[in-house]
């Protein structure tokens, strides 16, 4: 009975294949975060790690054994997901802090430079690259109470650009322009753009013809994928004190006509893929959902910044299954394969944990984690915040997210492949555990 | 046999005494070095000094953590170990325990949250320790509970303040704000400058800065926390 709901339920959705790419951010078009197995439910080894120029944020991606990622080196990557041998690089003006999408022989990218790059997957040569008006972060005066408050501080969490997604020849990716647009694959041309009221750096999500993405201006928006026609808005929370608790950080996941997205309100949210009324909400008490759901065996799950939790939702009601507490905040978005959940930690650790329980199974943590250069984790991996967050003035929040990343945090959604879990890490190095 | 006993345990008791007293000695005053915390070095400003030659009293700087005069817990000085621990309003705990070595340093381990690094001071001076400011006492009409309201991401909080006098310790105050859920707030200190009165809380970087209207029986002024400052009219309960 369950088993030909769910069929039907896929009919319906159309182009929402789930668990059946991984050529993209968090899998396939609706963002599911479901990969086929297996996967490592226990840590055997460390398979290869592949050293970069600077940190990694980008979520790693899959098509034809080889691994493409962004590294904030400028540089977009092939590498070979069994050696860890580096196939090409391609140097970009910006650091390449997004996902690739690969599709057709051709290898997508976002960059800070403010361009999207279409990539020859074989050699890495540049076929076209299309300009948005330009990359920047979210900003705002006497953002998250730092001083001076009238001065125009850029957000140093705001830490990915859209990432890509392909449908039907078309490639869809946000801008700090405030833009979302879509561009022929083959060619880079232009089809439409839709024009929101800040950043966009959610990557959009598809299914059925419509495109869900939310936006730094505090709505979250359904667009028709083939003219850019807004179909429904959704308006989250709004901050205008200290501008922290606004905004959809989070790339929104879909499932079985409902979109679940985090937001920085610290909500997350169920709405109807139809008509926007919103289902559900899940309130995390003031912290950022700025990971991306995972929608499996009908549960939603997800992990929360400031309070550092790992949550399991009910996908029908936003009931509470699972709820465990990590050791630091958590931007990575949960990655599921049959009975284990992954997902990156900001102190530096890879956490594998029981689907059904949320218990940790295992986890791996980075050599510049365990270095601990400048004690920015205390002795049980919390970030030390007395060293770190002294003073609200000036550049010391800034330098101290800076020093944050130093240790090797995971901001990086975990791709398994082929029974090897893949994830970047702002120590430099791609990761390939088995 | 007993009594050359007795007087060997009181000429050690002597000796034992003169010795703390010189550790005492050469304790007091201001010490400055470096902890090597890996890829980061911490200064420190150590002021320890003895209240009426008993009591150890001491307080602290830290360049670059914005630390400057906060008191020093725990202080024990015996022979050549010596011990204490700093407490910040920003949250930093950490506990030195060291030895005095013969070349005039103070060295040892510097432990915070966890993790230890090796310190070493050096004396450059007399002790300058920096007391706590001390809460004031308060006018007799501001004694008493007070409730008033703000709200913050479209939730109300419900502030009760309870003020009371302590003699010579000055004023003090209970802070309660009820949300979603009931949070009791440390404070430290409690001023009344004219009818300005302020109530802190450094620990978790909250205070109330407020004057007093005596005819209206209210403190109108702002709520400070984490850095957003928030309307709040105080009444008195009646």
């Amino acid at each position: 009975m369950k088993i030909s709901q769910h069929f039907a339920l896929f009919t319906v959705l159309g182009a929402a294949n789930f668990c059946q790419a991984q050529s993209m951010f968090r899998g396939d078009a609706a963002h599911s975060g479901s990969y086929l197995g297996p996967a490592p439910r226990q840590f055997h080894r460390l398979k290869w790690k592949f050293a970069t120029g600077n940190r990694i944020v980008s979520s790693p991606v899959i098509d034809s054994k080889r691994i493409y990622f962004g590294g904030d080196d400028g540089n977009v990557y092939a590498v070979d997901a069994e050696t860890g041998r580096q196939i090409w690089k391609c140097t970009t003006r910006g650091p390449v802090s997004s996902s690739p999408a690969v599709a057709n022989g051709i290898v997508y990218a976002t960059s800070y430079d403010g361009k999207l790059y279409a990539l020859n997957s074989d050699t890495g040569a540049v076929k076209w690259k299309f300009a948005t008006g330009g990359e920047r972060r979210f900003e705002a005066k006497g953002l998250h109470g730092m001083q001076p408050k009238t001065q125009t501080i850029a957000d140093p969490f705001d830490v990915f650009l859209s990432s890509p997604v392909i449908v039907k020849n078309t490639v869809y990716f946000g801008s700090g322009d405030g833009n979302v647009y879509a561009l022929d694959a083959a060619t880079g041309e232009q089809r439409w753009k839709f024009t929101t009221g800040d950043v966009v750096h959610a990557s959009p999500a598809y299914a059925d013809g419509v495109l869900f993405f939310g936006s730094w201006d505090s709505y979250f928006y359904a667009v028709d994928a083939a003219s850019g026609k807004e179909k429904w808005r959704f308006h989250g929370g709004e901050d205008p004190l200290i501008h922290n608790q606004v905004g959809f950080q989070s790339s929104p996941a879909l499932a079985n006509g409902v979109v679940y997205t985090g937001c920085r309100d610290s909500n997350v949210y169920a709405l109807d893929a139809v008509t926007g009324k919103e289902k559900w909400r899940c309130n995390n008490e003031l912290s950022w959902v700025n990971s991306s759901p995972a929608i499996a065996q009908g549960k939603v799950f997800f992990a929360t910044s400031d309070s550092s939790l790992f949550r399991v939702v009910e996908a029908a009601t936003g009931k509470e299954v699972i709820r465990q507490q990590a050791k630091a905040y958590m931007f990575s978005s949960p990655a599921v394969v049959g009975d284990v959940v992954f997902v990156g930690v900001l102190n530096g650790t890879l956490e594998a944990r029981d689907v059904k329980t949320g218990d940790l199974l295992w986890e791996f943590q980075t050599e510049a984690s365990k270095q601990n250069k400048g004690w920015i984790l205390t002795a049980d991996r919390k970030f030390n915040a007395p060293l770190l967050f002294y003073s609200g003035w000036r550049e010391t929040p800034i330098v101290a997210v800076d020093r944050q990343f130093g240790i090797g945090a995971i901001f990086s959604s975990p791709l398994i492949a082929n029974g090897a879990v893949y994830f970047g890490s702002t120590d430099g190095f791609l990761y390939a555990l088995d | 046999m007993k009594q050359s006993t007795r007087g060997f345990a009181a000429a050690a008791l002597l000796l034992s005494s003169m010795s703390i007293g010189r550790a005492g000695e050469t304790v007091a005053g201001r010490w400055e070095g470096l902890v090597q915390i890996p890829d980061r070095e911490l200064k420190l400003v150590i002021d320890l000094a003895q209240r009426d030659g008993k009591a150890w009293i001491g307080s602290v700087i830290i360049p670059g953590l914005d630390v400057k005069g906060a008191q020093l817990a725990d202080i024990a000085v015996q022979n050549s170990d010596v011990s204490f621990t700093i407490k910040t309003p920003r949250g930093l705990q950490a506990t030195l325990k060291g030895n005095l070595n013969s070349d005039g340093t103070l060295a040892g381990d510097f432990v915070e949250a966890g993790n230890t690094a090796p310190f070493v001071l050096k004396k450059i001076g007399p002790a300058q320790v920096e007391m706590p400011p001390q809460s004031t006492p308060i006018s007799k009409e501001l004694e008493g509970e007070w409730k008033g309201e703000y709200e913050l991401y479209g939730y109300p909080r419900h502030v009760t303040v309870k003020l009371l006098n302590r003699g010579s310790e000055g004023a003090a105050a209970e802070l309660v704000i009820v949300g979603k859920k009931t949070t009791n707030l440390p404070v430290e200190l409690v001023t009344l400058e004219g009818d300005s009165l302020t109530i802190d809380s450094h620990g978790t970087g909250t205070s109330y800065e407020g004057r007093f209207n005596k005819d209206a029986s209210e403190i109108k002024g702002i709520f400070i926390q984490a850095g957003i400052e928030l309307p709040l009219v105080l009444r008195r309960v009646k």
